[in-house]
């Protein structure tokens, strides 16, 4: 019995110890925490936080900087575009990285335009159907219309391709069009740009809507789909580029003052021609225009 | 012919389970094996995660469960064993303990998540970092363990208790030699449920050990558990399938790697202590 009471007193020692050592090690942790939020005043770490769009190409954005600036670190975290800007605010972040303009209450801080995202409708190239009002591609996607002939085509059932939820395509094409994913009678649903093109340029009767560039891009190397132009714009990379095109959305980096230092670097940076490579690769319109 | 029916009714439920299992395992393998390779393993990711590998992931996945194991494997078998062994089952005290460890057994991860940012990022200020998500992941895994060790405990037979004080073996000895070794598949058992869950764990480890895919060089770098980065490229990267599952086959070799080695450390555990004793 007392051996036994020893190895009670010896498990809550233990216990103990090891509740003093994490938070022994939580502390150096916090030491260090605040070591480095102190670098961060030298400009050497970074921290950005928020849309989970602009997350990947940031990434990538901040690997190439920091192969350029020795001693730099750029940490990228995701959460939304919301928490972007609450965090740019808060201080919690050095940029936050928000998919979409800053709303009239958040007029206190500043964006940077790194990128434009835009999406269009793409049909089958055999499709003769060559323009299609908001109204109708409503009455299309919430099964109103549901032959190509109710709009100026062959007779055809029309196969309806959405986005997956959670996918920040659907959200924009559901806010252009004022629905709700629910009212949406979709045939296929499906994940990427990429599977998307798959799908409409293997379906006479198909309509779907993926990134503009994507589909650029893939019109261009011979896949049957064609753009459709949207409120009359055509669907580019140009017209997204002079903002002229009514579906697209800014990718922006928000500061909370002005910013100087490492930050107007990487801003600046972000916005350079440099990245151009980068910025295509995940098919959004790089806004920098080319030294030529 | 009640019978017949009763087992074909089985066999029908084996089979489906067997088939929906099978056809999700065909599936991964299928569309990951093509991506795997020796530098698949050991290269950074390039390109947003599409091409290069997932080394760092894997590292920083392998350094968030080893911290949320370090804290939860005493913590929690210290825990059930007072709960087995030293306290009244009817007492109060103890009931809504495990009402408690209960409910927490079965809250959505992100309630973790949130607590986990709140708490360890932001209270503590260890901010994103593989500490936080480790901390959060022993939260997570705390109750499981807990749970089913005591339950493991609670099975032994009392009268090997009677057994060991008649001979006046002490309680050290006997809780050692005789009752955890008994415990062990249950606690392997619990262990392996916990840290299934703490692998599969993704909202509750974007918010606390975050995103970031470079190689973290300590504990109080950020680090992005493969969860997330397969959540990532499914979601956010355009072309990133292939590479997302690669990454699931990765995971899944790792989740079968560590359940094959505690079923044969806990095999081994009680092959030397009970069968001794027969």
């Amino acid at each position: 019995m007392r051996l036994f009471s020893l190895f009670v007193k010896v498990t809550t020692a233990i216990g103990g110890s090891v509740g003093v050592a994490t938070f022994l090690v939580m502390l150096s942790g916090a030491t260090t925490f605040h070591a480095t939020t102190l670098h961060a005043k030298e400009n050497t770490r970074l921290v950005l936080t928020g849309s989970s769009t602009v997350a990947p190409l940031a990434l990538e954005m901040a690997k190439r900087f920091e192969k350029s600036h020795p001693g730099v670190r750029i940490d990228v975290q995701t959460g939304g575009s919301s928490r972007g800007v609450a965090d740019a605010r808060a201080g919690r972040a050095d940029i936050g990285m928000a998919s979409r303009s800053l709303k009239q209450s958040e007029s206190d801080l500043f964006s940077y335009t790194i990128a434009l995202d835009g999406i269009t409708i793409i049909l089958n190239k055999d499709n003769p159907v060559k323009t299609l009002s908001n109204d109708q591609i409503r009455n299309i996607y919430t099964g109103n219309i549901k032959n190509w002939n109710q709009v100026g085509g062959r007779d055809t059932r029309i196969t309806v391709v959405n986005k997956a939820e959670g996918r920040s395509t659907l959200e924009l094409f559901l806010h252009h069009l004022a629905l709700k994913n629910s009212d949406i009678k979709a045939s296929v649903v499906i994940g990427d740009n990429q599977q998307g093109i798959k799908t409409v340029s293997g379906n006479p009767g198909a309509i779907g809507y993926v990134s503009v560039g994507a589909a650029e891009f893939e019109a261009d190397y011979g896949t049957p789909i064609k753009l459709l132009p949207m409120g009359g714009v055509d669907a580019t990379v140009e017209t997204i580029k002079h903002r002229r095109f009514p579906l697209s959305r800014p990718l922006n980096f928000i500061t909370k003052q002005k910013p100087h230092g490492m930050i107007e670097k990487f801003i600046l940076f972000a916005q350079s021609t440099v990245v151009n490579d980068l910025i295509e690769e995940q098919y959004f319109v790089s806004l920098a225009v080319p030294l030529k | 012919m009640i019978d017949r029916c009763f087992t074909f009714i089985i066999w029908l439920t084996a089979g489906i389970v067997f088939l929906a299992f099978g056809w999700l395992i065909s599936e991964v393998v299928v569309q990951g094996v093509g991506k795997l390779s020796w530098s698949f393993l050991t290269d950074e990711p390039a390109r947003s995660g599409r091409e290069g590998g997932i080394y760092p992931i894997i590292v920083s996945t392998l350094l968030i469960l080893g911290t949320a194991l370090v804290i939860v494997i005493p913590l929690g078998l210290g825990s059930a064993i007072w709960l087995a062994e030293f306290t009244k089952k009817s007492s109060k005290r103890v009931q809504s303990t495990r009402l408690i460890l209960d409910v927490l057994a079965g809250v959505p991860s992100i309630v973790f998540g949130l607590f986990g940012y709140a708490f360890f990022c932001g209270f503590l200020d260890l901010g994103f970092s593989i500490l936080s998500g480790g901390l959060t992941l022993a939260c997570m895994m705390l109750p499981i363990l807990i749970r089913t060790t005591e339950a493991g405990l609670t099975a032994v037979p009392n009268d090997w208790r009677r057994a060991g004080a008649a001979l006046g073996v002490s309680r050290t000895t006997l809780l050692w030699q005789v009752l955890l070794p008994y415990a062990s598949p249950a606690i392997t058992a619990g262990l392996l449920l916990s840290i299934g869950r703490a692998t599969a764990e993704t909202a509750a480890l974007i918010f606390t050990s975050g995103y970031v895919d470079r190689m973290p060089e300590s504990l109080n770098d950020s680090g992005r558990a493969l969860a997330v980065h397969i959540y990532d490229l499914s979601m956010n990267v355009v072309g990133g399938d292939k590479a997302a599952y690669g990454s699931a086959l990765v995971l899944i070799i790792m989740v079968v790697i560590i359940n094959l080695s505690a079923n044969a450390l806990s095999e081994f555990w009680l092959e030397k202590k009970i069968n001794r004793l027969q």
